[in-house]
């Protein structure tokens, strides 16, 4: 009866509160809003895998992988808090947390599941595409959040603001090796993913796929914006200004892809 | 509470005077000793280069040292004369002597308000003394909580945050670049001395490498032995700027040495990672349009003076809430320390007095068996034990406020002789 109360708004909310105590801190620098935030992040995260726990969202359906990336990201988020407890980590990774809880609210719910079927039947070359692409798309989060530090950083540093004020951040050469890690691994991953997606097409559908509909150019155009990454990466020497404009853009790309899109649609089966 | 803080610091002794009665790091342990010997006392001294302060407590009842007395034990320590020593001395005692150590240690009676090496300095001189056994349950209690109190001013109040020396602000610049350094190449243009201390500042980063470059050879190769560097002729400047992650530029040329085409043509060259040029030649080395704040991040002396003002504008608006963290703590030290010193008499208060409660009550009691009921009884007991409260409370309280003003003494010898507790005398 307790697990099936917890809600989204429940975790939601707790990290809502989180990040509001964050952001008091940058006005007004205290200790206590620090550690409520953190427990405010605790007992959301507690709660969000109650919830995953109670309904085994499948990573199959946009709902279900919306709400696991979202759980991914907020242990992300509280790994970095503790860690990084100087820096504003918070600010940038829980917003990214919200906007996939806020999008998963919009999908409806796909009945309550147990672990144990994700892997039987034919769910399971559907889960390890989902799974690929949830993983893919972890790095596109990550690599989001640390493109829109490194902007706001190079900002502070354009504009020759004080580095003992205003909010603490990484290093503009940390940012960019950890922008370029989270591109590094999630490239193949969607590639493969994408791969076992296109095989479970053409064995469900027998060749009778519409290959141009939104779900299949969404992907492939989230697919070639990788790869223009990369290229602008290694082969271009493009600065990390533009890399971190480029991987905001493949992350809107990606909600766009699971929004609109996604590749599977909510029962489960391609 | 009998503590005193006798010593001079830079706004009350010129800095011949200070130099004159620092205590060298090899004589800190004999003076320590003979403080403690001749005028059987704990003491913690505070030495750096702007101030000297001596920390001594006493037990109550002797009599409290005073600035006369130390100025004779600094004079023969020291062999100066101690009319000398004495106008520079300044005297505080108690609760006064406690705030002035909380705000040394959180460093709002610095010279530079929230400067970070104070408070290691006081953790290493009460070390200092208790690895001595000089220290004793007041200094160890006055120094616990002045270590609290100034990790609660840094935390609570932005009176520590950002640098105020152009040198340290540079570092803080290089450090939102760069994350590690042992991969990267410090290049050094021109051998000017303001450059020295930034130098000296990115040499403690550890870099992988370190080049210099002037017009003058000679000059290159004496400060690049004096760095750890390797001197590179004038000539590659350009070669070392495409390889530099790092540039300290501080040469005294007329005319900007690096133009913006000049610039382009080494970023042409350059790998994709940043460089960081730290332009503190007056007039300047680089051209300021050559700024990005992505690939090129240029800093000029003006911009780092300006941060520095910044700093310490910033600092003063902390100070008044600083001030009153400071005020809190106090108050709450001399509380706890009255407490904890009056705690035993009190206790002793009670029970003698509760003692002589129960040696009426229970006779009464048992006079009035069978004319009492259970509850009479009850009533009867209530009765004397809010008698017995309402009795001792005016002397617990008066002890409490007269300890906290730091008049208790005179109080405590009072209820120990109103009181016949005698054979509680305080150690």
């Amino acid at each position: 009866m307790f697990l099936q109360g917890i809600s989204q708004l429940c975790f939601g909310a707790s990290y809502v509160v989180a990040l509001g105590l964050e952001l008091t801190r940058t006005v007004w620098p205290r200790t206590w809003p620090r550690w409520l935030g953190l427990a405010f992040g605790t007992v959301g995260l507690f709660a969000h895998t109650l919830y995953l726990l109670f309904r085994a969202p499948s990573v199959a359906t946009p709902w279900g992988s919306l709400l696991l990336l979202s759980w991914v990201l907020a242990i992300f988020y509280l790994y970095g808090a503790f860690h990084h407890r100087k820096l504003a980590w918070a600010i940038f990774v829980l917003p990214i947390v919200l906007i996939l809880i806020g999008l998963s609210v919009v999908f409806p719910q796909s009945p309550d599941q147990s672990f144990s079927n994700w892997f039987t039947g034919s769910n399971f070359w559907a889960m390890v595409h989902g799974g690929l692409l949830l993983l893919a798309a972890i790095g596109v989060c990550v690599g989001c959040a640390v493109s829109v530090m490194y902007l706001v950083q190079a900002r502070r540093l354009r504009t020759k603001s004080n580095p003992g004020q205003g909010l603490k951040l990484m290093s503009l050469e940390r940012l960019a090796e950890m922008n370029r890690r989270a591109i590094v691994w999630a490239f193949p991953l969607l590639s493969a993913g994408l791969l076992v997606g296109i095989a479970l097409q053409l064995q469900e559908e027998h060749g009778q796929t519409v290959w141009f509909s939104w779900r299949y150019l969404g992907t492939a155009g989230l697919w070639l914006a990788f790869l223009l990454l990369l290229y602008m990466r290694f082969a271009a020497q493009a600065s990390n200004r533009r890399l971190a404009i480029l991987t905001i853009a493949v992350f809107i790309l990606l909600l766009g892809t699971l929004v609109t899109s996604h590749p599977l649609p909510a029962g489960g089966s391609p | 509470m009998n503590l005193r803080m006798i010593g001079c610091n830079f706004r009350t002794a010129p800095v011949e005077i200070r130099e004159q009665l620092a205590f060298s790091d090899d004589r800190i342990d004999r003076a320590l000793d003979e403080l403690v010997a001749r005028y059987d006392c704990e003491a913690v001294i505070l030495n750096t280069c702007n101030r000297v302060e001596l920390y001594l407590a006493r037990p109550v009842v002797e009599q409290p040292l005073d600035a006369d007395l130390l100025a004779e034990f600094l004079s023969e320590f020291h062999q100066l004369p101690a009319a000398t020593i004495r106008p520079h001395l300044v005297e505080l005692a108690d609760a006064d002597a406690v705030r002035h150590v909380f705000r040394v240690a959180a460093s709002l009676d610095s010279m530079i308000v929230g400067e970070g090496q104070i408070a290691a300095q006081v953790k290493r001189a009460y070390e200092r003394a208790h690895q001595r056994s000089a220290s004793g349950p007041l200094l160890h209690a006055v120094f616990q909580h002045a270590f609290a109190t100034a990790k609660r001013v840094r935390s609570d109040t932005g009176i520590s945050r950002g640098h105020a020396s152009v040198s340290s602000v540079a570092v803080d610049y290089v450090k939102e670049v760069f994350t590690r350094f042992d991969d990267k190449t410090v290049l050094v243009i021109g051998a000017g001395k303001m450059g020295t201390l930034t130098l000296r500042h990115l040499k403690n980063l550890r870099p992988q490498r370190i080049t210099v470059t002037n017009r003058s050879p000679d000059k290159a190769e004496t400060m690049a032995a004096e760095c750890n560097g390797t001197a590179i002729p004038w000539a590659n400047l350009d070669a070392a700027l495409v390889q530099a992650d790092i540039v300290l530029s501080t040469t005294g040329s007329p005319e900007p040495i690096v133009t913006l085409a000049r610039w382009s043509n080494v970023l042409a060259k350059r790998a994709a990672g940043a460089v960081v040029i730290l332009d503190i030649a007056v007039p300047r080395d680089f051209d300021p349009r050559i700024h990005d704040g992505d690939r090129t991040c240029l800093f000029n002396i003006d911009d780092l003076k300006r941060i520095q003002q910044q700093t310490l504008a910033d600092r003063k608006k902390h100070i008044a809430p600083a001030e009153a963290i400071i005020e809190h703590e106090q108050a709450k030290f001399m509380k706890d320390w009255a407490r904890r010193r009056n705690g035993p008499i009190i206790a002793r208060l009670t029970q003698d007095v509760d003692q002589k409660r129960q040696e009426i009550v229970l006779p009464l009691l048992a006079k009035l068996n069978g004319r009492l009921t259970e509850e009479d009884k009850r009533h009867l007991e209530k009765a004397f034990h809010l008698f017995q409260s309402r009795i001792l409370h005016g002397p617990i309280t008066a002890l409490d406020e007269a300890a906290h003003e730091g008049q208790g003494q005179t109080l405590l010898e009072a209820l120990r002789k109103l009181f016949h507790l005698q054979e509680l005398k305080e150690e």
